[in-house]
């Protein structure tokens, strides 16, 4: 069967990007009006939104950086995913209910219009859209880049396309992507996430069980290799130390619940009383995707460093190198359709909000409505913001790594504050709300922009996040409260 | 005090570790160091140095960070739910949490101290504590929520004044239609 490693790859592969496009297809039939196209009309059942909300979060970085991260840093990583029951936990604990409530007396289709519900102000629904869309281009761009090298690389180890380029490789990517996100919106977003979310965890399940048969005396030999050779690669903190360890599990810990393509896909679901078994399903789905970041990250480090193994050019190969080499040709055909998925139902998730920030959020904010005919603007949104961030992934240089950092740590930092404590506490101010998220971008923007290296490794999300949730408190507590809305002030006692 | 303020005084705390950390003499590889062969891979060196201008500052940190988290939890439950059963519930969480972090850390400083760990389940024990405690103590928490979903994240009654709620915004919008 090795011989035929590369066919089964691109063969599963192949049928993966079918499968979502016969959704796309599908789901065309039943989006019917822009609420479809953004929040599927509020009638997803538990299961599907369980399985969108963990694969939205994995991203391609859960199955290539993380793997590339452990393999370079050891375990510093892992405290963004050990994290991960703690941040649903804050998500469902703090802001599904009431976000879900609002969506329905509000007819909320997007987190901005959330904001506004909450607030009433505009300037605090531009800058939530304005921060979504910055976001959206950075985390498309490096979601669509992962996609063309993934297929470059399948596609070159066949015959047929042993030379094809990087552009027609992200092209091909991108318009399967572009396909189902324009014909079904979230509908086929979801709906591919549900499969995506499936193969993600048998992927991570599969994988672990090959990773503890690489050596013989499985993750125990390879730890005592590690700590032959360094030791604080395999302990709790890793080579970065406990301050950046720290640092992340703060950020991504509490920073999930400010992750709109997260948080959006929480006023999907049909009825209020499905949270209580979305969120165990949801913790489930990722803790068992998240092993595949562990496990290979660790076997290929200690291969490396006990002299078993090549050093590899470039960490984010530790997953693909893994794959090619230790995996069942099946197991790697299900793996790398895993990390499609892995790619494809974060970036579904951010060209939907992304369009909503575009023709509804920021024209909302800025002249009072949104645009008319907004399903076929949508359409055409979702299709230009691709092409924007595959455009930007492929040609802009720079701009791609300064965007790629408006990713988790700039939503977490101004969206956390203005949400996660906004819809808890009732003396939360919409001044305090501009200033969290107008702080946040700043900071953001100046660690990345002049390339701060910050003492101990600590994270600028961190720093950012931290401050702006301080300002956003203090400013909310010096203000004279204002009365909110009957709707939403009755909302915040439920 | 309520819990906003509890949220505020914990944050406030966090920021104070964090500018004594930053604004402390860096030691060499604090952050890791390139391997001398290997390009691509770090190493952590020697722990113990690493920690040495620093001290316990992380370990403070952490018992701060998860004081935070359960009080922001606990914010999430509505103020006319939280009864005394709730509190201790809380109580037992973040103690737990707690419990794992101390067993986590100690460990570690073990480990720094002898350069000797005991190795379980195929990793390091303090390793251990990370993957399944730091994980678990949270997930205790996610378990909860599904056991106690219908007394204090969604009871009946709030349910049934939501939709009153909803019902009431419609007509209102029926009527605001109508009059314009």
């Amino acid at each position: 069967m090795e011989e035929f490693r590369q066919p089964i790859i691109l063969g599963f592969v192949a049928l993966y990007m079918g499968i979502c496009i016969w959704v796309g297809i599908w789901a065309m039939r039943r989006t019917k009006s822009a609420g479809d196209f953004f929040v599927a009309g509020r009638g997803l059942g538990p299961m599907v939104v369980s399985l969108a909300v963990f694969s939205s979060t994995l991203s391609g970085f859960g199955f290539v950086g993380g793997p590339g991260l452990v393999y370079a840093t050891g375990l510093s990583s892992i405290w963004m995913a050990v994290c991960s029951a703690l941040g649903f936990a804050t998500g469902y604990y703090l802001i599904a209910k009431r976000i879900r409530m609002i969506a329905e007396v509000r007819n909320s289709m997007s987190l901005p219009d959330i904001v506004f519900a909450r607030y009433g102000s505009e300037a605090a629904r531009l800058l939530t859209a304005g921060t979504i869309l910055l976001g959206v281009l950075g985390y498309l761009a490096t979601q669509i880049l992962a996609m063309g090298l993934v297929l470059q690389s399948i596609l070159q180890g066949t015959d047929m396309f042993s030379d094809i380029s990087l552009v027609a490789s992200v092209v091909i990517s991108s318009t399967v992507l572009i396909f189902y996100c324009v014909t079904g919106g979230i509908v086929a977003s979801v709906y591919t996430d549900l499969v995506q979310g499936i193969v993600m965890i048998i992927a991570g399940a599969l994988v672990v069980i090959t990773a503890a048969h690489v050596f013989e005396g499985g993750f125990a030999e390879a730890t005592g290799i590690l700590l032959a050779n360094d030791g604080e690669d395999i302990m709790p903190f890793g080579t970065l130390g406990a301050m950046a360890s720290l640092s992340w599990y703060f950020l991504f810990g509490l920073g999930l619940a400010g992750q709109p393509h997260v948080a959006t896909k929480m006023m999907m679901n049909r009825n209020l009383s499905d949270n209580k078994i979305i969120l165990p399903m949801t913790v489930f789905g990722y803790v068992v995707a998240a092993m595949l970041w562990i496990s290979v990250g660790v076997i290929m480090r200690a291969l490396v460093l006990g002299d078993v193994g090549l050093p590899l050019g470039n960490a984010d190969q530790a997953a693909p190198e893994f794959l090619s080499t230790y995996a069942h040709p099946i197991l790697a055909g299900i793996v790398f359709a895993g990390l499609f998925a892995a790619i494809m139902s974060t970036a579904d998730g951010f060209l939907n909000i992304g369009a909503a920030a575009v023709i509804h959020d920021i024209p909302k904010a800025i002249r009072g409505r949104s645009l008319d005919n907004e399903l076929f603007w949508a359409r055409s949104a979702t299709i230009i913001l691709s092409v924007i961030a595959a455009s930007i992934a492929l040609y802009s240089g720079q701009l791609v790594a300064l965007l790629g950092a408006f990713g988790w740590g700039t939503f977490a930092a101004a969206l956390v504050p203005v949400v996660l404590i906004g819809l808890n506490w009732k003396q939360a101010s919409a001044r305090a709300a501009v200033a969290a998220i107008t702080l946040s971008l700043a900071i953001n923007f100046a660690i990345q922009l002049w390339s701060i290296k910050i003492p101990y490794g600590i994270s600028g999300g961190f720093l950012a996040m931290l401050s702006s949730m301080i300002v956003f408190i203090a400013i909310s507590l010096v203000e004279k409260p204002k009365p909110l809305p009957k709707d939403i002030d009755r909302i915040l006692e439920l | 005090m309520k819990p906003i303020h509890l949220v505020f005084a914990l944050l406030l705390v966090i920021a104070g570790i964090t500018v004594f950390v930053l604004t402390s003499e860096m030691p060499p590889g604090a952050s890791g160091a390139p391997h001398p062969e290997i390009a691509g891979l770090s190493l952590g060196g020697d722990g113990a140095d690493r920690l040495d201008t620093i001290g316990k500052a992380p370990y403070y940190f952490q018992i701060t960070v998860i004081l935070l988290a359960g009080t922001l939890l606990y914010m999430g439950i509505p103020a006319h739910r939280r009864d005394r059963l709730l509190r201790i519930c809380f109580g037992i969480g973040i103690a737990f949490a707690l419990f794992v972090w101390v067993m986590l850390y100690t460990g570690y400083e073990a480990y720094l101290a002898t350069g000797k760990t005991v190795v379980m389940f195929g990793f390091p024990v303090p390793t251990n504590w990370m993957f399944w405690g730091i994980w678990g103590s949270f997930a205790a928490f996610d378990v909860f929520y599904a056991v106690a979903f219908r007394r204090y994240f969604l009871h009946p009654d709030d349910e049934a004044a939501f939709h009153d709620l909803a019902r009431e915004m419609e007509t209102d919008q029926i009527e605001n239609r109508e009059a314009n």
